[in-house]
């Protein structure tokens, strides 16, 4: 995936009304009037926030013009959890090997009486 | 051997955490962060081979650094250290290199370590932020709603 569109889609999830609005999506559908409902906002600000979201690719909205349903699209957010996920592997695995590089250094040290330590 | 490794499940509201105790006093652990000869041995999953390890730490240093994987694919990481404070705490962006040698996706990674008895209790965070220059806005939350998401995906397969 590409770096910019990461960006798009971690930039889009750092407000926390989108969020909000995605984790509604989750149980299904909406209109823009009930996606508003929990917000003390009016609905050109809500309709603001869906823009954003559907430039991200993270919702798409159906074409029937009097209400035109939101829907979560899985790409980004799997693209996105994927990023994080290979992170915390990364790390992990790193962690793996510093921890046995440790124990060979400190087995040195002390084979070699510069246990500087004490 | 004591080991733990541990993701604190409030914390992982904000950004990605991971704590580890080391079975090494606290100087030894923060040398092998700080030390390229020393990080090189193990920065880098099991049976990758560091290439290529040049490390500035000091803050506004730059590191790159290549690790070849067992397939023989190298994977550049780099990035500029912000804060060093010997021996308990390192603060550094980090990218891995795209094709063209250029950063990918930067990320603030803050590394701090606190003495436990004879042991070194790590913790590295890493907050996710799509430009450098909005490298201070704190991006809370949004690890959650992937973590819902996650969940959705394999409720729903």
């Amino acid at each position: 995936m590409s770096s910019d569109r990461l960006s798009t889609t971690f930039s889009a999830l750092a407000d926390p009304t989108r969020r909000a609005i995605l984790a509604r999506l989750i149980s299904g559908e909406a209109s823009v009037t009930e996606l508003a409902e929990p917000f003390e906002m009016s609905l050109p600000a809500v309709s603001k926030h869906l823009k954003v979201l559907e430039h991200a690719g993270l919702i798409t909205r159906g074409r029937e013009a009097q209400w035109r349903p939101c829907r979560l699209e899985a790409g980004p957010l799997k693209d996105a959890a994927d990023w994080l996920e290979h992170y915390r592997r990364f790390w992990e695995r790193s962690f793996d090997r510093l921890e046995d590089y440790l124990r060979e250094l400190q087995g040195k040290e002390k084979k070699d009486g510069h246990d500087d330590e004490h | 051997m004591d080991t733990t490794t541990s993701i604190d499940a409030e914390e992982r509201e904000r950004e990605l955490v991971i704590t580890r105790i080391f079975d090494a006093p606290r100087h030894l652990v923060f040398q092998a962060w700080t030390e390229p000869d020393r990080a090189a041995r193990w920065w880098g999953p099991q049976g990758f081979v560091t290439t290529y390890c040049d490390m500035d730490v000091r803050p506004g240093g730059t590191f790159r650094v290549c690790m070849r994987s067992p397939e023989g694919a190298d994977h550049w990481k780099q990035g500029v250290y912000r804060e060093i404070v010997e021996p308990e705490r390192l603060v550094f962006i980090f990218a891995w290199e795209d094709g063209e040698g250029k950063p990918s996706h930067q990320t603030l990674v803050t590394v701090t370590f606190a003495e436990h008895g004879d042991k070194t209790e790590l913790t590295l965070r890493q907050a996710v932020f799509e430009t450098v220059e909005a490298r201070n806005s704190h991006h809370r939350g949004w690890t959650s709603t992937l973590q819902r998401f996650a969940e959705y995906l394999a409720e729903n397969r």
